[in-house]
């Protein structure tokens, strides 16, 4: 019988399996020491909360509502951000078709944070927008020390405070004090009755075609506003969104319309999303808040511990069975889980994988399921080679006659994970493509690192008595 | 092969089986998780820790309706208590955790859950489309994937018979938590139905590897009969029939003893995985490796002893037909 394997030399086939070895080695070199890319976990092994929001979507046009459900996440987004929470996840989710009724949440991810009622009130806030007149001597003031502090290194904060001692040509100052350069007004969104996107004509001291936002007072803002401006012409009237100033306009004049005009340098985009904030008060959407989950840090990396020792425990075991019953093929076995395990950990480092309880649990049962591969072809091995067929050519066939029950195996799974990942919530989902991933990945291990390995073995024939026969032979028989 | 030989027996053990599982789930229900039923769901975890009842009386302060307080351990290893009630707005959390923290030393809420009830309704479909269609897939991909097999048996039972073991592996481990949740409270959450899905996945594979062997050794045994056919329009093609050269039960026997080993082995190392899992992986995966593990056991015996045997049975009863017909 000539089969292309003979005509390989075994050479070739040894040098394979080195260049095989070295390959897994070097990958999970890689895995361990890279820096780049972490493992991203998922809250319940982060530690943090997890909201879910349902906006009321009952008064609006069905066709607006992808829209806004968009500016939605945008606004929610911002005020997590200045929440100060690392990697915050804002998502728009609709439920699924299979429901009779859609509706549209919003999911808020907050790795870290344990203290729900903070983040809740800070997510349910309406952003405030306020007028505020700058007074331009303590503006002043505070720049020159802001100047100083930043000379010397210390810090300022934009309220104005700056904390610490300075010393200046040997004179400590003390710039400690409180500078607020910003005098109240008492207007504020309350008395917004609408807001709109407009762009700056030429020629009006704007820059032509900037885009603005012009918001529109109700009678009695639009009174304040007028007593505003009136008195304070020549002015600078610091307009701030979230605490934040946004643009501090000069007033040239007293202002008797009703509106006014922000601009800040905004590009169509954030000038068009300022104005839809601005108008529907708060958010673009009524929301309510309808599912909370919160994991404690501790407990979290706990579960980390426990699921990490857990997967170590069950490769130990699976490795532990394969080689006491397959012996030599069964440590082969072992090499392929092992590269198995360092392309899936590649794998988590580099597409978004998060990683969950579930996703970790998915992951050890599939160390269990990855060596089915393996031992399917072994046990179709075994069968030719105990009928008188020498090793090599008994692998050969053996992956063979293995692959169709491989094959269907595998897409049955496969289709699964596909079902569970389309259905899914995040959770599942999570565990889902940790599945998949994992059936895919073994078959490529199962045939491709195996079958290097086993062809790379002396060619043993069954009958002769030795060393060779007895390791690759399996189970409680010699 | 013994379960092909006293296919009726174990076809009567599967009967059993099948009739135990459901009158398990029957009478004592399932207890449905709060990510199904919504509510909240509160583990505070101490140092030092109150009594039960202390909770309980702190709890009844609150108003909230019916609840249930549940001893346990945290990840930790601290005493904890599990507090389950009715779901739960931002200020009534607060209150509650306020009070409940401070009943023993080091009082720490480790971890809150509320879901309203349109979410908890959600899933509940949602778990049900998902296994639904998990099911449907496995049925027309063994139909398709056995396409040909023909003789004596059609593809489609195959397919069916494929399912009823699912069937088998699903109801058992269900059955299982279900007994579970009567006696100590387990709960039926969404990393239950991922188990299960896990488990269809699974017990397919045990199913088709067994299959695959058939359909290789209905190939080896039979022999080719090709015929030419003129139809009336003048067309003519070739019609292939096969007769098999041995009993359909003695390949199946061989079939299922061929891939015996293979199939306990396949088992063993993924049970091997769950034992590790359920052992030293944390509280939250305990149920989930056990519903996995009663399904992967399940799977190895009933696609050995169940799917085997019935497939012969059928093709019996079938035969038996053809005669009282011809």
């Amino acid at each position: 019988m000539s089969t292309s394997t003979e005509k390989t030399s075994t050479f070739l086939r040894r040098f394979r399996a080195v260049v095989a070895i070295a390959l897994i080695v070097s990958g999970a070199w890689y895995v361990y020491a890279n820096p780049d890319h972490t493992f991203k976990l998922g809250l319940d092994l982060a530690g943090g909360s997890h909201l879910i929001y349902e906006a009321d979507t009952s008064s609006i046009n069905p066709v607006e509502v992808p829209e806004l459900m968009n500016v939605l996440r945008d606004v929610i987004e911002r005020r997590v951000n200045i929440f100060g929470v690392s990697e915050p996840i804002v998502q728009v989710e609709s439920s699924s078709f299979v429901t009779e009724e859609q509706t549209h949440r919003l999911v808020v991810e907050l790795p870290g944070v344990t203290d729900v009622s903070e983040a809740v009130a800070e997510i349910g806030r309406t952003p405030l927008l306020e007028f505020k007149l700058l007074d331009q001597e303590k503006l002043l003031e505070q720049n020159t020390l802001d100047s100083v502090a930043s000379l010397v290194g210390s810090t300022s904060t934009t309220s104005g405070a700056i904390i610490g001692d300075v010393k200046v040509n040997g004179e400590t100052i003390d710039t400690s004090v409180e500078i607020n350069p910003y005098i109240d007004t008492g207007l504020t969104g309350r008395y917004l009755e609408a807001a709109t996107l407009e762009f700056a004509g030429s020629g009006s001291g704007q820059l032509a075609n900037e885009p603005l936002v012009t918001v529109r007072f109700t009678a009695e803002g639009a009174t304040l506003f007028a007593d505003i401006t009136r008195s304070n012409v020549g002015e600078q009237l610091g307009i701030f969104l979230d605490g934040e100033l946004i643009s501090a306009p000069r007033i040239n004049e007293a202002i008797t319309g009703g509106t006014a005009t922000i601009s800040g340098g905004f590009t169509a985009e954030e000038a068009r999303e300022l104005a839809q904030n601005l108008s529907f008060g708060a958010l673009p959407l009524p929301i309510e808040l309808v599912s909370t989950q919160t994991i404690g840090a501790s407990l979290g990396a706990e579960v980390l511990q426990k699921g990490i020792t857990a997967g170590i425990y069950g490769i130990v075991f699976v490795l532990l069975f394969m080689v006491l019953w397959y012996r030599i093929p069964g440590l082969i076995a072992g090499l392929a889980l092992a590269s198995y395990i360092v392309i899936m950990l590649t794998l988590f480092q580099y597409i978004p994988v998060t990683l969950t309880a579930a996703g970790l649990a998915g992951f050890i049962i599939s160390l269990g399921m990855a060596v089915d591969a393996n031992v399917l072809v072994f046990e179709r091995m075994k069968e030719e080679w105990r009928s008188g067929t020498s090793s090599r050519l008994a692998a050969e066939i053996g992956f063979k006659r293995a692959w169709s029950a491989i094959r269907d195996g595998n897409i049955t799974s496969l289709l699964s994970a596909i079902i569970l990942f389309w259905f899914g919530t995040s959770m599942v989902k999570g565990f889902a493509l940790v599945f998949g991933l994992g059936v895919v990945v073994s078959m490529f291990t199962a045939i491709v690192v195996t079958r290097t390995f086993l062809v790379a073995l002396p060619d043993t024939p069954s009958n002769r008595k030795g060393l060779w026969t007895t390791l690759l032979g399996s189970g409680l028989s010699k | 092969m013994f379960a092909i030989t006293y296919r009726k027996i174990f076809l009567i053990i599967a009967a059993a089986i099948f009739v135990g599982s459901a009158v398990i789930i029957g009478v004592f229900g399932l207890r449905l998780g709060i990510d199904f039923t919504g509510g909240s769901l509160t583990e505070v975890a101490y140092s030092v820790a109150p009594e039960k009842v202390v909770i309980e009386a702190a709890v009844t302060e609150f108003n909230l309706g019916g609840f249930s307080v549940r001893e346990s351990e945290d990840d930790a290893g601290r005493s904890a208590f599990l507090i389950r009630t009715r779901d739960l707005g931002e200020d009534e959390r607060a209150v509650l955790a306020d009070a409940i923290t401070n009943l023993g030393e080091g009082g720490e809420v480790t971890r809150f859950t509320s879901i309203g009830p349109v979410i908890g309704e959600e899933l509940k479909d949602k778990a049900v489309w998902a296994i639904g269609g998990v099911v449907m897939i496995i049925v027309f991909y063994v139909a398709f994937a056995f396409a040909g097999i023909g003789v004596p048996v059609s593809s489609w039972v195959y397919g069916l018979v494929t399912i009823i073991v699912l069937i088998h592996d699903v109801l058992v481990p269900t059955a299982l938590v279900s007994l579970l949740g009567y006696f100590v409270g387990i709960e039926v959450d969404i990393l239950f139905v991922m188990a299960i899905l896990a488990v269809l996945g699974y017990s397919v594979n045990d199913t088709i590897v067994i299959f695959d062997r058939v359909r290789e050794n209905l190939v080896k045994n039979r022999t080719e009969h090709r015929k030419k056919v003129v139809e009336p329009g003048g067309v003519e093609h070739e019609e292939v029939t096969y007769t098999l050269t041995a009993p359909y039960e003695k390949i199946v026997g061989s079939a299922v003893a061929e891939s015996m080993a293979r199939s306990i082995n396949t088992s063993l190392t993924t049970m091997v995985a769950l034992v590790a899992l359920y052992f030293v992986g944390g509280e939250v995966t305990q149920t989930f490796a056990l519903v996995l593990f009663a399904g992967v056991a399940a799977g190895a015996y009933s696609s050995i002893c169940i799917a085997s045997p019935l497939i012969v049975a059928y093709a019996e009863w079938k035969a038996k037909r053809e005669v009282t017909k011809s």
